[in-house]
């Protein structure tokens, strides 16, 4: 599993990797959480990847109902017909108007409609942003990979979806919605893992710059900074330097980028107090 | 990763080490169901381990639920399958709620693993066992140093308080729930009044009407109650007040959804714990929460422990902030006064309720006080009956 995944570029260790493996095989839906910038989204992505399958993303948020993630009746189509059978004089059943046809499937749906031949990914992201009444929407998809809509009766996936549930902590989720899922906490990685990384995401990268910025990075965390940096910082740092030309972090090409990694003005103080140089070289 | 072998190489019941693995997991304090046992012995069916890091991996994706209790399944796993591992590093403090950020999760490298036939019993008991004494603790000892604060919260001296206002409180935090200032929600709800048209309503109405519009459905912005978040001081010099507030605490996070933190010496979020049924039930179970009861107290720490871990998330975010608090702080009042200027840019208000503030020869001089200060929106009292209207006003106020 590792190594498929690194041949995808997202280099996972063991916990990630099992993590995956079993979320695919058991199945189980699977609930990653960590720190803001350490590969949740990427994980699914990669698993995807992997898998050569569809990655279908919902994006939670606050007020997320059932019309926006799982399916909406299409009504301005469904006039169209009222209209168009009424100039032609013919007549429209209620079961005309309601089916498939008018029906317009949000990632929920689609995730279950999916024909294989290969379950999709299904990403829901950032789950404790939604409603907690939402949660409860979702036991049946993630239980039965069900949708039931009214007015069509139940729809059955032949390939249930793999479901990887994102979380930043935001507020607790519901315990129903957690014991039907693996779980996985995703630690920062090291500095010869975040090094991999960047060389995996910034291939224009020396290796040199790679790894000046990954032990950087975990300078920065050493220090008392509000956000701490993760791994997509640290990725958009080496492409800010390699945008500037730099080939080295020194304690100017910190000076003039150090906005890329650290987005508080106390954090900026903070580590212009402890100085550039330290930054760059650690000394 | 070193690729230490299993101990006993000789066909396994997956099923029967998954269930005894899990009921010591379940009785070191992590709620593992066993349905999540089944998924573990599942797991290993499906990718049998060929190392003890194989292992981990697999029993922590499948049994543990929850960041929080990652410490418990590390000890436990080390006990029965690390050999011996030095008790001194699963002493003392569980890790505090607010997850760490630096360095590794994982258990020790194993190089000698080190199991006989049967599983050890795991000897600490979940909760903090605070101040244990040097060497292995029996599991006697250690149940006694985790009962011990329950009991001396059971001893605290709250004669004080009458009944009625102890009902007083809990009304209290259920009338907070309507007081708490709305802020408009990101729904929209019907309403005849409302200043937008709801197209999409409009329409679905029209086929009522042969496709024609006939009546405009409008609607407006949804209000919501605004979060409330309760932060109590439960360090020694707030004794006589910590069982009360503590009821404050207990009917908020019942009625208005709020949410519940204790501190002394550091952070322990209390919102689950009070969300028991039974009042006399959470209070105790509070209590075993919060190991650092009538300790010192680190006010400036404990809100940065809160700005990190939950604050900055969206906990604060737009919340009334409610610290009940004396104000005295063995810390550092640069760090309370630096957590006070981050929480206030977060909080919608910050709430200031101090008993001390009653007596009338009393000046906010106290080094953490004085540094709060300019951070408060409201500064009361709350001693007293009367004075928890004031309470309540000024979580009100808009």
């Amino acid at each position: 599993m590792r190594s498929a995944l690194e041949s995808v570029g997202y280099l996972a260790d063991e916990g990630i990797a099992t993590a995956l493996f079993c979320a695919a095989r058991l199945p189980q839906p699977l609930l990653l959480e960590g720190e803001a910038g350490v590969g949740k989204t990427e994980a699914a992505k990669a698993l995807a990847d992997v898998l050569e399958t569809p990655l279908i993303r919902l994006q939670c948020y606050e007020g997320i109902d059932a019309a926006e993630a799982l399916y909406e009746w299409n009504f301005p189509r469904q006039l169209l017909a009222i209209k168009v059978s009424e100039a032609g004089g013919r007549t429209l059943s209620e079961d005309d108007l309601f089916g498939p046809e008018y029906l317009i499937a949000r990632p929920l749906l689609r995730a279950v409609e999916h024909r294989g031949p290969r379950p999709a990914v299904l990403l829901i992201d950032e789950i404790d942003r939604a409603d907690d009444e939402f949660e409860a929407f979702l036991f049946e998809l993630l239980g039965e990979a069900t949708v039931t809509i009214p007015e069509l009766g139940t729809v059955r996936s032949s390939h249930p979806p793999i479901a990887v549930l994102t979380s930043n902590r935001t507020r607790d989720l519901h315990d129903a919605l957690k014991r039907r899922c693996l779980y996985h906490w995703i630690d920062y990685p090291d500095v010869q893992r975040t090094t991999a990384i960047i060389r995996a995401r910034v291939p224009a990268a020396s290796q040199t710059l790679a790894a000046q910025v990954a032990a950087a990075v975990q300078r920065l965390r050493s220090l008392d900074v509000q956000k701490l940096p993760g791994v997509a910082e640290a990725i958009n740092w080496v492409l800010a330097l390699d945008l500037l030309g730099l080939r080295e972090l020194d304690e100017r090409a910190v000076e003039a980028t150090i906005g890329s990694v650290l987005k508080y003005r106390e954090d900026l103080e903070l580590v212009i107090g402890r100085g550039a140089a330290w930054v760059a070289t650690g000394s | 990763m070193i690729a230490a072998p299993i101990p006993r190489p000789a066909e396994p019941d997956l099923a029967d080490i998954a269930a005894r693995f899990s009921a010591l997991v379940r009785a070191a304090g992590a709620a593992v169901t066993p349905e999540r046992a089944g998924r573990f012995a599942s797991a290993m069916a499906l990718a049998p381990p060929a190392t003890v890091d194989d292992l981990y991996w697999l029993g922590r994706v499948t049994l543990v639920d929850d960041h929080s209790t990652i410490a418990v399944f590390d000890r436990v796993f080390s006990q029965v399958f690390g050999g011996l591992v030095d008790p001194a590093d699963f002493r003392g403090d569980v890790p505090p709620p607010p997850p760490p950020s630096k360095g590794s999760t994982r258990p020790p490298k194993q190089a000698a693993p080190g199991t006989e036939g049967s599983l050890p019993e795991p000897t600490a008991s979940t909760s903090a066992t605070g101040d244990s004494s040097e060497g292995e603790p029996s599991a006697h000892e250690s149940l006694t140093a985790v009962l011990s604060p329950e009991e001396r919260l059971r001893h605290q001296d709250f004669a004080k308080l009458t009944a009625d206002e102890l009902a007083d409180l809990r009304r209290l935090g259920d009338r907070m729930a309507l007081a708490a200032p709305p802020r408009p929600g990101r729904r929209r709800t019907r309403d005849p009044s409302g200043r937008e048209l709801d197209v999409r309503a409009t329409l679905r109405r029209s086929r009522r009407t042969g496709g024609e519009p006939m009546v405009a459905v409008r609607r407006r912005r949804r209000r919501r109650p605004r979060r409330v978040v309760l932060i109590c001081d439960i360090s020694g010099s707030m004794e006589p007040y910590a069982r009360a507030y503590l009821q404050l605490l207990m009917s908020g996070v019942g009625a208005a959804r709020a949410e519940a933190f204790v501190f002394a010496t550091r952070l322990t979020r209390l919102t689950r714990t009070l969300r028991a049924a039974n009042p006399d039930a959470a209070l105790e179970k509070a209590g075993r929460a919060a190991p650092d009861w009538s300790g010192g107290t680190r006010i400036g720490d404990s809100l940065k422990a809160f700005n990190d871990g939950y604050g900055r998330r969206g906990l604060a975010r737009g919340a009334v902030m409610v610290v009940l608090s004396d104000g005295w702080d063995t810390g550092d009042p640069g760090v309370l006064a630096r957590e006070m200027q981050r929480l206030s840019r977060l909080a919608f208000r910050i709430v200031w309720v101090n008993p001390r503030k009653a007596s009338a020869d009393y000046e906010p001089l106290t080094g953490g006080m004085a540094a709060a200060l300019p951070y408060v929106d409201a500064f009361v009292s709350g001693h007293n009956r009367t004075a928890l209207d004031e309470v309540l006003a000024a979580v009100a106020s808009p």
